[in-house]
């Protein structure tokens, strides 16, 4: 006789395929919001003549791109429960890096870029640092270190631009390769190495485990203190890596770069799935996220729509798409009650 | 009367009640039987408006209710102590007890504190509690939070009271309190529904006794044409074996641990002790007593003031739980497996799977072998016969004692050197305490591991240890050493244990 335990690994390889041991990567949460883009995506394409042209669809992908890349930033630190408010402040600073350096100090490209990413990971070591050794809410704690960096980098800058970026430093925010610009092959990277990450190593499970339950996460053994100060640096470097694309695709460091990434940040994330609860993000969801969040943009530019009406539209997304689950629960008790009558 | 007829409850994957009929009278005192999983408490949340989707028909009193909330239950007349602690940490006992009816203070818009607490106090007293009803309920005990679900279900003096494993936290003394206010409660006429899988407190309490199995009823007799062997048998299709499991033989000269005058202001009183490999340590208290504090902070959850720490006759300073179990090899099943032993939302297999991850990955790819966890995770379930639907069932679904089993489970799988386990069968059927015991022996037996058990269930303390240490207010009173295990010399350990509580 098989026991039950022999009969359970059977079924797993039987069937070949199985459903993620965490919620994780292609979750129930998902098909509510990669099936919307897919529509949007044809809707547009049926309706407009000049949505599907390889000008647009260019622009389209590389601010698909820049979209995500500033959801990351917000999606790692709400995976492990908590968040940043500080992301469009640490781009901010990390532009203005880049800038004072190519510029002011007119030093190599190389050393910008270093630089600039650096600063953003040590911006979020200290979010990370503060967050875990003062057990201090990251609301605040983000909160305030988002002054504290918006305030340096008016302090660098004097809030003037420095637009005398060399023109080789603006080859990945403008080139394509393949047809699609590199940016756009840079997310794809990204978001592949990120489900490798969260859906099969130690590390990325312990950083969901880490949002799911931080009690039972560290009485288990994992140090939830340096799940939390990594996920904050991930989220300084996604933050500033934005920033330092964002020099090399304008051509300039303007110190209003981030001001407005932390709506744009949670919008996209809480549309690609990211569970506001801690222990849950997705890849795909991301990208279907950061797709409609483009579509709607570029989708009323293109129907010729009243542009400022945007952000009614988003707003009324996000709601969407955080009430599904509850959408469908109600859904089942309405049904349950007409069939008991 | 309360009459349950033909009801069905069908979950994803489960279904959980099928075609039960019961009924229940008032003035009686109606125990509701059934392995883990069984569903009990599934029939209990049905009755009290939290399931309010199911087949069949609950009748009270010639009406038939058709409740949508347990607010709806309240006013019904029909109150419930739930299975897990529902409190609300950062509001105080009086708060807590007096949640569902706290608009009753309320004058003018603003609430009544003094006229809140003291009628919250009245119930305090009468679970005896010793607490301020101004206190915050966060940081107390779990068996202080279950008093106080216990006060606020009789708060609502309602007709019908429906007790899911309310004592599954408390030790014999509270639990006697207890019983002796539920049979005034049955004198006053009320209809009440008892959960427990604890035998002994059934036959103490109950007049009636249901069983159900896998979501059928089974049987229902009155308690005098019952016996102990015969209940188990409707219960689980089957005969307990609970014998004497012979001695241990530990390495008396290998000191795995040993703790030396260790001190931590309101927790830890300058205690001292040893404990040796293949050996399984007993610490035995009432609640509330220091055992889970100091535990707490042997794993480093908390930093002792002053006193020496050796593991393996090394002097160690142990800071989280992570370096303790890393460095040390030491683990800690918790108490409170929601708070702390579990990541409900995610599946068993995961859960389990928490502690091994850093021994199956690839080094490399850094990736987890999904294979080496099923040969770990999957017999684990199998052996602890934690009843789900596939591996990736989430943990939330689960009925209460089958948690328990994962939180168990998780540390079964560490292999750890030291394990302390905090009260381990919390809420777990007869027959899977017989496993988790079997196995906590087989540990210790044949394995050379040492465990520290912390139980106030004294029958499993009696049949696990072999050396008991006795706590009261963080003090050591006193160490019973050489036992044998005997369930002959149960009555006279028992008796010495008493003694040296005062
Ligand atoms: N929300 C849910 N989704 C799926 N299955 C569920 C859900 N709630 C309960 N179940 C299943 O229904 C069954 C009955 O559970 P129930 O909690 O009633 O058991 P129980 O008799 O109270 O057990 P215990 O003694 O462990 O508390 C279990 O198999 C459980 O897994
Ligand atoms: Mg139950």
């Amino acid at each position: 006789m098989k026991n039950a335990g022999e009969a359970a690994l059977e079924k797993v390889e039987l069937s070949g395929k199985r459903s993620t041991p965490i919620k994780s990567m292609l979750g129930r949460r998902e098909t509510g919001i990669v099936v919307p883009a897919l529509l949007l995506f044809v809707f547009f394409s049926l309706f407009s003549d000049s949505f599907l042209t390889q000008y647009n669809m260019f622009n389209i992908s590389r601010n698909l791109s820049f979209y995500i890349f500033i959801a990351l930033g917000q999606a790692v630190v709400i995976a492990i429960g908590g968040m940043n408010l500080s992301v469009g402040a640490i781009g901010g600073l990390s532009t203005i890096a880049v800038g004072h350096i190519l510029v002011n100090m007119g030093l190599p490209g190389s050393v910008a870029i270093t630089v600039g990413l650096l600063t953003g990971i040590t911006a979020g070591f200290l979010n990370g640092i503060i967050i875990t050794k003062l057990k201090l809410n990251p609301f605040i704690v983000t909160l305030s270190t988002s002054f504290l960096f918006t305030g340096l980098v008016y302090g660098i800058s004097k809030g003037y631009p420095y637009t005398d970026i060399p023109k080789s430093f603006t080859y990945v925010g403008r080139k394509s390769f393949l047809g699609f610009p590199i940016v756009f092959w840079m997310l794809i990277i990204i978001l592949f190495a990120l489900y490798y990450l969260y859906r099969h190593t130690v590390l990325g499970r312990r950083l969901l485990a880490t949002g799911g339950n931080e009690n039972a996460a560290r009485l288990s053994g994992i140090n939830t203190d340096r799940m939390i100060i990594l996920a904050n640096v991930l989220s300084g470097f996604f933050a500033s890596m934005t920033g330092v694309l964002y020099v090399s695709r304008m051509g300039s460091a303007q110190p209003a770069t981030g001001q407005n990434w932390m709506v744009t940040s949670f919008a996209v994330a809480i549309i690609g799935g990211t569970s506001l609860d801690g222990g849950i993000i997705s890849s795909i969801g991301l990208f279907a996220g950061g797709v409609i969040m483009v579509l709607i943009k570029n989708g009323l530019i293109l129907m010729e729509a009243n542009v400022y009406f945007e952000q009614a539209f988003l707003g009324m997304i996000i709601l969407f798409t955080v009430s599904l689950d509850s959408i469908k629960d109600l859904l089942k008790v309405l049904k349950n009650r007409n069939s008991e009558d | 009367m309360l009459i349950l007829k033909n009801i069905t409850k069908t979950f994803p994957g489960t279904k959980a009640l099928d075609d039960v009929c019961l009924s229940f009278q008032n003035g009686e005192i109606h125990a509701l039987l059934g392995e883990n999983g069984a569903g009990k408490s599934t029939l209990i949340n049905i009755i009290c408006g939290i399931y309010p989707n199911y087949e069949g028909t609950v009748i009270l009193d010639d009406k038939v209710l058709k409740l949508r909330s347990y607010q709806d239950a309240l006013e019904t007349g029909i109150s419930i102590v739930n299975q897990e602690i529902q409190t609300i940490p950062d509001s105080t006992v009086a708060e807590n007890i007096m949640l569902d009816k706290l608009e009753r203070f309320q004058k003018w818009g603003r609430l009544n504190w003094k006229e809140l607490n003291n009628k919250a106090l009245e119930y305090i007293k009468m679970v005896h509690l010793d607490l301020e009803p101004g206190v915050k309920v966060g940081p107390l005990s779990t068996a202080q939070k279950q008093l106080i679900q216990i006060a606020k279900a009789l708060a609502s003096e309602t007709p019908v009271l429906l007790l899911d494993e309310p004592t599954s936290a408390l030790t014999e003394h509270e639990t006697a309190t207890l019983f002796t206010l539920l049979r005034e409660l049955r004198e006053k006429g009320k209809n009440l529904i008892f959960v427990s899988h604890k035998l002994d407190e059934i036959f103490a309490l109950c007049d009636k006794v249901s069983v159900i199995r896998d979501g059928r009823w089974i049987g229902t007799d009155k308690i005098q044409n019952l016996d102990r062997e015969g209940i188990i048998k409707m219960m689980i299709g089957r005969e307990t074996s609970d014998e004497y499991l012979g001695v241990l033989e530990p390495d008396r000269d290998t000191v795995v641990l040993e703790v030396k005058d260790l001190f931590l202001k309101n927790k830890v009183n300058h205690t001292s002790f040893q404990l040796k490999k293949g050996e399984i340590l007993g610490f035995y208290g009432l609640v509330g007593s220091g055992r889970t504090e100091l535990a707490k902070v042997l794993i480093g959850e908390d930093r002792y003031q002053s006193g020496e720490v050796f593991v393996n006759g090394e002097k160690v300073i142990i800071r989280s739980m992570s370096e303790a179990l890393k460095k040390y090899g030491i683990g800690y099943v918790s108490e409170n497996r929601k708070e702390e032993g579990l990541i409900l939302d995610f599946s068993v297999e995961t859960n389990i799977g928490l502690t091994i991850w850093d021994k199956i990955r690839g080094k490399i790819s850094r990736k987890i072998s999904r294979t080496k966890e099923d040969k770990i995770v999957l017999p684990l379930i199998d052996r602890l016969k934690i009843k789900i639907a596939s591996p990736q069932q989430e943990v939330s679904s689960l009925s209460g004692g089958n948690q328990q089993k994962v939180s168990i489970g998780k540390w079964l799988a560490a292999d750890c050197d030291i394990l302390i386990v905090d009260e381990p069968t919390i809420g777990v059927d007869i027959g899977a305490k017989e496993y988790i015991h079997d196995l906590i022996w087989d540990l210790a037996k044949n394995k050379g591991k040492s465990i520290i058990l912390i139980s106030s269930d004294l029958p499993e303390m009696l049949k696990l240890s072999r050396r008991i240490m006795v706590f009261q207010n963080q003090n050591i009173m006193g160490t019973l050493d050489d036992l044998t295990g005997e369930p002959k010399n149960n009555d006279e350990v028992s008796l010495k244990i008493g003694g040296l509580m005062i």
